[in-house]
């Protein structure tokens, strides 16, 4: 019956149709500029008519006489809605849309425009981190966003950037935010197990991302429940725009080369110094203890018969190639829209054979089946090659490592070469190090690096698939289901080989390992969304929804010792022993359930709660809910705002607090106490090796956030300030146990408590818009304060180690987290030239390496021992006398700059923070009185009783005066710095030359990153964590190398 | 419209559908381990468990290398080659801190996992294990248990506590904890004195004694599993570093009760007996099971069963042509090198001292595996028994005890045929044993307790000076952890 009556009408319906009289319409659309646009629609009111413009803005519709208006809609421009008079001709002037009316931001499952979201999230366009010359998009957001704090930890390509927002939000577990990508999550950090860098977030070409969100506080993150508390980054990669096809290419060239290289004594320097030492050592100079021609070190003449004069930096920095290439085609018409892209980008590092490789493609397709179903999908395979030859020391836990070329660099003599005259390599026969040459003390240096990084190779290479599918329902119009199905598999290659003529391979005659990492995962979501407006006035939005999240992690490998014959250099050559390498076994599965409300009133109230219920197969199976509520208050929408309208073009309030909580970093198996296997003798062992915690739960954080936003001249101002605080509880700590009660690891447990609080403001400025110049200024400033409240209890302290070996890093209550812990030091003794440090009341005692009779290590300014009350002999050390200083920046941010003056753009990023401490443990290496060589700044040391100096008396062997063994406060250094982090000057062809050549657009730029660092900081760099993304250990600068200098030139053309 | 309300019902109940699946995914258990609830279900695991205390006490960091390596060190007869601290350096020059991570922080963390092995078997045996193994291979378990954790406590008390000698155990000794802990909350216990802490350790090595089985099926397991012989063995060591001499002789009696050589173990058990000779056990093509080595820590190439990167003893002490250890530690050439009562052809010098030619340098090679350093690490061998009863007796007997003579020169002429140590007083005989130790002990691990056991001043040696007993670093200090986590705790 329905269906007769439905024929029938629409045959009425196309009898009168034809019966009206018709009449044709005709004209032409433009800009504001008076430049014809295409493609605009122009359509009858009642929809049934359509036509749209062509290449010259014209365009010619026919429709009945009943048709009183039409409508014109295009993507870029704001809709016009026109009443046809009795003329034929029409020309219409499209204004462009006020974008910032239309912003929408991510906020998990959903999108919503950024002026009714309530919550705290700011947006990084695409074209921010794009043609930049990092690995990943993360390493380029420093000072673009209020709340995220970047550090780029050292200077080896493709290192995940230590990423904060809103601060340290755990101690134990990871502080990195949950980063999801078109929905789906994906793995963050490191993974590769070599000593090159594996960011998995260098899988995405920063140059296929549309937007970038950063969501900060409870309303914005909740949704995403127990995977929230160190905020949500949400990637959209690029889609197909409306319109024919374009073809973007962009291709740079670019050079890197290492800023801030200490430096160290040349060789006759060297010489000299390290014999004054060696003669001021009483124990070694039993012969001739007073005088001065005690000669320990020797030049040694080169191959051209002159003193050998080694500055070793040169052996291990380079200037780095680099090139990339990305080319995009997309496109979209009514139905379909596709965005393919391919990019190459082939990077050299600063140190040698440092390179980062990565090949990848990507394709994004959605498509309108008919009004109501829409399907599509994304698949993007990339793959990505780490390659560096040898440990450059400067990755998490590679501080130590005597293979580190970081301090390989200054710690080598300089008065010996890298090879012999004969043009062999320098290995000593006496022991697996660099020969010593004239010298006469067996050691010299560590490695030979030049050996290691001629023939030794750790490389990882990285295939990531990341792709989803999804089909979305619009039954009826304001009901939105939608399914999508995601999968992210990563994996992970290693692969290393150590030569056994020296260095680490040398023990076991050769050394090869190779691993396989398999990190799968697959993520469904269903989500049901309701909009709905009623009365005008009440917009109501709800979306509930359900997603299951599963990941595995397998990993086997080999490592193979004992190599058949020197020539070999693959793992699948001949070997003596077989060890299995880098076993993994892990699944984990999370089932969440969440919804989400949304309500405003006439665009002047608006409230929004979020809630998730969360199940973790990781957690002793106990479900938690997690929520987020806010509001927020359009005060330019009120009638008793009044006059204030014409000062504000926009005012808002915001409020938000909510309840999130963190996973990220705890075992798959963490509550279980484990026995695994060994061997003791080849025979099978069963040990205790794993204490666990079978009632552990989450780390929540309760988020606060208070936010006002407003725009003065018609937005030319806009400021968002928002005051946020964090208070975090539950906070899984591996609570360290006394040694003595004999647990393998350290127990997880909710213990401890701690916050974040601050300020954060952006302002954005158009100080100048005018047609031929215009200029936008970005000023982002974040104020935060983190404070441990509670540890377990009983538990004092957590204390973190630089690679395992030095400990300048405490975590106790009433500091932030990874406070860094030294002892005080007060310079040089005038009298005697001994160092001089405090004790914990402030008492000043004097240090003595190698003390004769009758002197002590360890004494009072007035010679006699230091004692204790009872008389014993003391010493100075850490547990009893050190300091604690914050290691965590309380200000950063960024002053972003760009002028656009006719075709040429310029753009300049500062980035900036302060009020932090870093401790510069290379500096105490620069002062280590072994054989290791020694910055310039030794030459002014003491020589006699009345010099007034910064370096001690130099006696051979001393590692403590210098703070090698006893960390001080002479290696520690305010870590403020104001950086010119990118520069980049472009210049736009102009419009009639490139049309000629059938070219969209073409625009030559040339751009710098770290160009230039001001501070008083005496290392390379204060940006830079020898310990990665390690919460606990912030603010430490250890034989690490630093970030490099880069200059890059490039064409970006559109087709 | 109630079409639509239809869809929308159907579309939802398939949404929560397509959700509510994969439960059993929520209950992950580990593949790769066991639970500790079923640890003592089935024999095999009883006796797995066994073996993995001792593959605890063989960790790099304890005796699979480190412990008896800062025991040579500390002492006269060598010198440090390459100044790092991660291998031994500070120890070395006899001033370790608390916070030195490679050292006294993970000798004492090892240590005392070693011990909670040990306890958490003991309580688990008595829960579950005697039940599933039945009580006799229970109390041969158990009494292997004590002994580890025997010797486990000895250990620590030689570098974290002062010697028994200064002032009879009544200095701090060690946190005694006796019960396995699997979780958090136990950190606080204070120090037992030294005295109480070696009556434990009696109490255990007595019970081992009594439990442990006589002997195995196989020589490979005589010298690598505790025997009755083992507990014997080890309080020689304990009460002579006690300066119990009368025990001393009870107990090395029974392992050598004869008047006059051969010695050999005659108790019914495994027949402990020196070798012919010493590079049988030692050197190029080393038997590591023989009835001389009463108790050594078995080592394969496969990953996890071997002491590791930069802990292996053959790594410190070994440098051997082209390839072999690291040569970390020369011989000190002012050292016991220096000593002529030590026979320019006595086979541990012939055989066990390696010189570069290139360097000059003398190495003990007693561990001449290369890489990855599969020697056997010694614990215990029936030379120490004998040279312990030798000198309990030189101590106990005034003048020139015919035994203890006896005794000295068994150790000295399997190796210096020609040489008969002779003595004309008392003070001579003790002298010749503590020399004889000395070289036969090289590289073993015992010199610097045998030091500081007659609190006797730490030579000198290269650029660093004398220790005498009342200075800083004559003992270790308290690891730092243990200090800052466990708040009874006391620093030296």
């Amino acid at each position: 019956m329905r269906k007769l009556i439905f024929i029938l009408s629409a045959v009425l319906f196309t009898v009168l149709s034809a019966a009206g009289q018709n009449r044709t319409i005709s004209g032409k659309v433009t800009d504001e500029k008076g430049t014809p646009v295409d493609g605009v629609s122009v359509a009858s009111s009642d929809g049934k008519h359509g036509t749209s413009t062509g290449k010259d803005g014209t365009f010619s519709i026919s429709v009945p006489a009943t048709v009183k208006t039409l409508v014109f809609t295009s993507v870029a421009h704001e809709t016009q809605t026109k009443a046809i008079g009795a003329q034929s001709t029409m020309n219409i002037v499209m204004r462009a849309k006020d974008t910032k009316l239309e912003e929408v931001v991510v906020v998990g499952y959903g999108t919503q425009r950024k002026k009714d979201f309530t919550g705290s999230v700011a947006t990084v366009k695409g074209s921010a981190v794009a043609d930049k010359p990092v690995q990943s998009f993360d390493q380029a957001l420093a000072g673009r966003v209020t709340g995220v704090q970047i550090t780029i930890p050292n200077g080896v390509l493709n290192t995940p950037p230590v990423f904060r927002i809103r601060g340290v939000s755990s101690i134990s577990l990871s502080s990195y935010p949950l980063v999801v990508v078109d929905g789906v999550p994906t793995p963050t950090g490191d993974f590769s197990s070599t000593n090159a860098a594996g960011n998995a977030l260098a899988s995405i070409n920063p140059n296929d991302i549309e937007t970038i969100d950063v969501a900060k506080d409870a309303a914005a993150t909740a949704i995403y429940g127990s995977r929230a508390a160190n905020g949500v980054v949400y990637i959209t990669t690029k889609k197909g725009k409306q319109g024919k096809a374009r073809i973007n290419y962009n291709v740079s060239f670019g050079f890197t080369s290492a800023y801030g290289i200490p430096e160290v004594l040349n060789a006759q320097q060297y010489t000299d110094y390290k014999n004054m030492a060696a003669t001021n050592n009483q124990n070694l100079n039993t012969t001739n203890p007073s005088g001065s021609g005690y000669t320990k070190f020797i030049m040694t003449n080169g191959p051209d018969g002159r003193p050998i004069d080694t500055r070793w930096a040169d052996y291990i920095y380079r200037q780095g190639f680099s090139q990339d290439h990305n080319l995009n085609v997309s496109g979209a018409n009514e139905t379909t829209s596709y965005y393919f892209s391919a990019g190459y980008s082939n990077q050299e590092g600063i140190v040698r054979t440092n390179d980062f490789t990565r090949k990848n493609i990507l394709m994004n397709v959605d498509s309108r089946f008919n009004s109501k179903i829409t399907i599509g999908g994304k698949i993007s395979y990339s793959n990505e090659m780490n390659r560096i030859n040898s440990s450059s020391g400067s990755l998490n836990g590679e501080g130590f490592g005597t293979a580190g070329a970081g301090r390989l660099q200054f710690v080598t003599a300089p008065n010996i070469s890298p090879y012999r005259n004969d043009g062999s390599y320098n290995i000593s026969t006496a022991g697996n190090f660099i020969g010593a040459m004239n010298n006469t003390i067996a050691q010299v240096g560590f490695y030979n690096p030049v050996v290691l990084f001629d023939k030794n190779r750790s490389n990882s290479e990285t295939n990531h698939i990341q792709g989803n599918v999804y089909l979305q329902i619009k039954p009826v119009k304001w009901l939105t289901l939608r399914s999508m199905y995601g999968i992210d598999y990563l994996f992970v290659d290693n692969e290393i080989f150590q030569t056994p003529i020296h260095g680490d391979g040398f023990a076991p005659i050769g050394s090869a390992t190779s691993t396989l990492g398999k990190y799968k995962r697959w993520t469904w979501s269903n989500t049901a969304q309701v909009d709905y407006t009623f009365k005008q006035k009440h917009t109501v939005s709800l979306l509930v929804g359900g997603e299951q999240d599963r990941r595995t992690s397998t990993g086997f490998g080999l490592n193979r010792q004992q190599i058949s014959d020197p020539v070999y250099t693959v793992i699948q050559a001949g070997w003596g022993i077989n060890n299995s390498s880098g076993s993994v076994y892990g699944e984990n599965y999370l089932l969440s359930y969440f919804g989400r409300f949304r309500y405003d009133y006439n665009k002047k109230y608006f409230v929004t709660f979020n809630l998730r219920q969360d199940e973790y197969s990781a957690l002793p199976f106990q479900k938690e809910t997690f929520w987020g509520v806010s509001g927020g208050w359009n005060l330019n929408n009120e009638k008793f705002w009044g006059a204030m309208k014409n000062v504000f073009s926009s005012f808002k309030l915001t409020g938000s607090y909510g309840k999130v909580g963190n996973t990220g970093g705890i075992g798959d198996y963490a509550s279980y106490s484990t026995y695994g296997s060994g061997l003791y003798g080849g025979l099978p062992t069963l040990v205790f090796n794993q204490a666990g915690n079978n009632v552990l739960k989450w780390e929540t954080s309760y988020k606060f956030d208070l936010g006002i936003n407003f725009g003065l001249f018609n937005d030319r101002i806009t400021v968002e300030a928002d005051y946020f605080k964090n208070n975090i509880s539950n906070l899984i700590l591996n609570v360290p146990q006394a040694p003595s009660v004999g647990l393998p690891t350290s127990v997880p447990s909710n213990v401890g408590k701690m916050y974040n609080k601050g300020v954060e403001i952006a302002v954005n400025l158009v100080p100048v818009q005018k047609k031929n110049f215009t200029w936008t200024t970005n000023f982002t400033y974040t104020n935060i304060g983190n404070q441990v409240t509670e540890l377990a209890p009983g538990l004092a302290e957590v204390l973190t180690a630089t690679s395992g070996l030095e400990t300048v890093n405490r975590t106790a209550v009433g500091h932030s987290v990874g406070s860094l812990w030294l002892v005080r030091s007060a310079g040089v003794d005038p009298a005697t030239g001994s160092r001089v440090l405090l004790n914990s009341i402030g008492n000043r005692v004097l240090y003595r390496f190698a003390p004769a009779a009758g002197q002590f290590n360890w004494s009072n300014p007035d010679g006699t021992r230091y004692n204790k009350p009872d008389g014993s002999a003391n010493t100075i050390n850490q547990t009893a006398d050190a300091y604690m200083y914050n290691a965590i920046p309380k200000f950063y941010g960024g002053l972003n700059n760009n002028f656009r003056y006719k075709n040429f753009d310029l753009d300049i990023l500062l980035t900036y923070q302060g009020g932090n401490y870093v401790y510069y443990g290379s500096w105490a290496g620069l002062h280590d009185q072994r054989f290791w060589n020694n910055h310039v700044d030794v030459l002014n040391a003491w020589k006699k009783p009345g010099d007034i100096a910064s370096v001690p008396r130099p006696v051979y062997g001393d590692n403590v005066s210098n703070g090698s063994a006893l960390p001080m406060t002479y290696s520690l250094f305010k870590g403020d710095f104001i950086k010119l982090k990118n520069a980049s000057l472009g210049y736009t062809l102009p419009q009639d030359l490139v049309s000629k050549a059938r070219i969209n657009s073409a625009r030559f730029y040339v751009s710098g990153q770290n160009l230039f660092i001001f501070t008083d900081y005496p290392g390379p760099d204060p940006e830079v964590s020898s310990n990665g993304n390690t919460t606990s250990a912030p603010g430490v600068d250890r034989n690490t190398i630093a970030n490099g200098r880069t200059i890059t030139v490039g064409l970006n053309i559109t087709f | 419209m109630k079409n639509i309300v239809k869809q929308i019902i159907g579309l939802g109940f398939s949404v929560l559908l397509l959700v509510s699946c994969k439960k059993e995914l929520l209950t992950a258990v580990p593949q790769t381990s066991i639970t500790d609830a079923t640890a003592f279900d089935s024999p095999e695991r009883v006796l797995n468990q066994v073996r993995s205390i001792y593959q605890a006490l063989k960790n790099g960091n304890f005796y699979g290398g480190r412990y008896q390596v800062y025991g040579d060190i500390r002492a006269d007869d060598f010198i440090n080659e390459t100044t790092n601290g991660v291998t031994g350096f500070d120890v070395w020059n006899l001033n370790p801190l608390g916070t030195s991570q490679n050292s006294v922080k993970n000798l004492w963390s090892q240590a005392y996992y070693t011990i909670n092995l040990c306890n958490l078997f003991i309580d688990g045996m008595a829960v579950k294990g005697t039940s599933v193994v039945g009580t006799t291979l229970s109390n041969n378990y158990l009494g292997e248990a004590r002994l580890v954790r025997a010797l486990s406590y000895y250990s620590l008390l030689q570098y974290y506590a002062r010697p028994y000698a200064d002032g009879n155990g009544s200095k701090p000794g060690l946190p005694l904890r006796l019960t396995g802990i699997k979780g958090s909350g136990f950190s606080d216990l204070a120090r037992s004195t030294v005295a109480q802490v070696y009556t434990q350790i009696l109490a255990d090595l007595d019970f081992a004694e009594t439990n442990l089985p006589a002997t195995y099926t196989s020589n490979e397991l005589n010298t690598t599993r505790a025997h009755r012989n083992t507990a014997i063995a080890l309080k020689t060591r304990v009460y002579l570093s006690m300066q119990n001499y009368a025990a001393v002789v009870t107990e090395g009696t029974k392992l050598a009760g004869q008047a006059a050589a051969p010695f050999k173990a005659a108790n019914g058990g495994v027949q402990d007996s020196l070798q012919p000779n010493i590079t049988t056990i030692f050197g190029a093509a080393p038997v590591y099971n023989t009835t001389e080595s009463i108790f050594s820590l078995p080592m394969t190439s496969t990953a996890g069963d071997n002491p590791g990167t930069q802990n292996q003893l053959g790594f410190y002490f070994v440098r051997n042509g082209a390839s072999l250890g690291a040569a970390e530690y020369s011989m000190n050439p002012s050292g016991i090198l220096a000593n002529t009562n030590w026979s320019a052809t006595d086979a541990r010098r012939v055989n066990l001292v390696y010189l570069n030619a290139s360097t000059g340098k003398r190495f003990v090679s007693k561990y001449q595996n290369p890489s990855p350093y599969l020697d056997y690490a010694p614990v215990i061998r029936y030379a120490e028994v004998l040279l312990n009863l030798a000198e309990a007796l030189a101590r106990n007997n005034t003048g020139v005890d015919a035994k203890a003579l006896a005794l000295v020169n068994a150790v000295r002429k399997r190796s210096d045929p020609a040489t008969t140590i002779t003595a004309a007083n008392q003070t001579e005989l003790i002298n010749a044993i503590l020399l004889e130790r000395r070289i036969e002990f090289l590289g073993e691990g015992l010199r610097n307790n045998d030091i500081m056991r007659l609190l006797q001043t730490i030579p000198a040696k290269g650029s660093v000076p004398a220790k005498t007993p009342s200075e800083t670093g004559y003992i270790w200090p308290i690891s730092a952890d243990e200090l800052s986590l466990n708040r009874l705790m006391t620093d030296n």
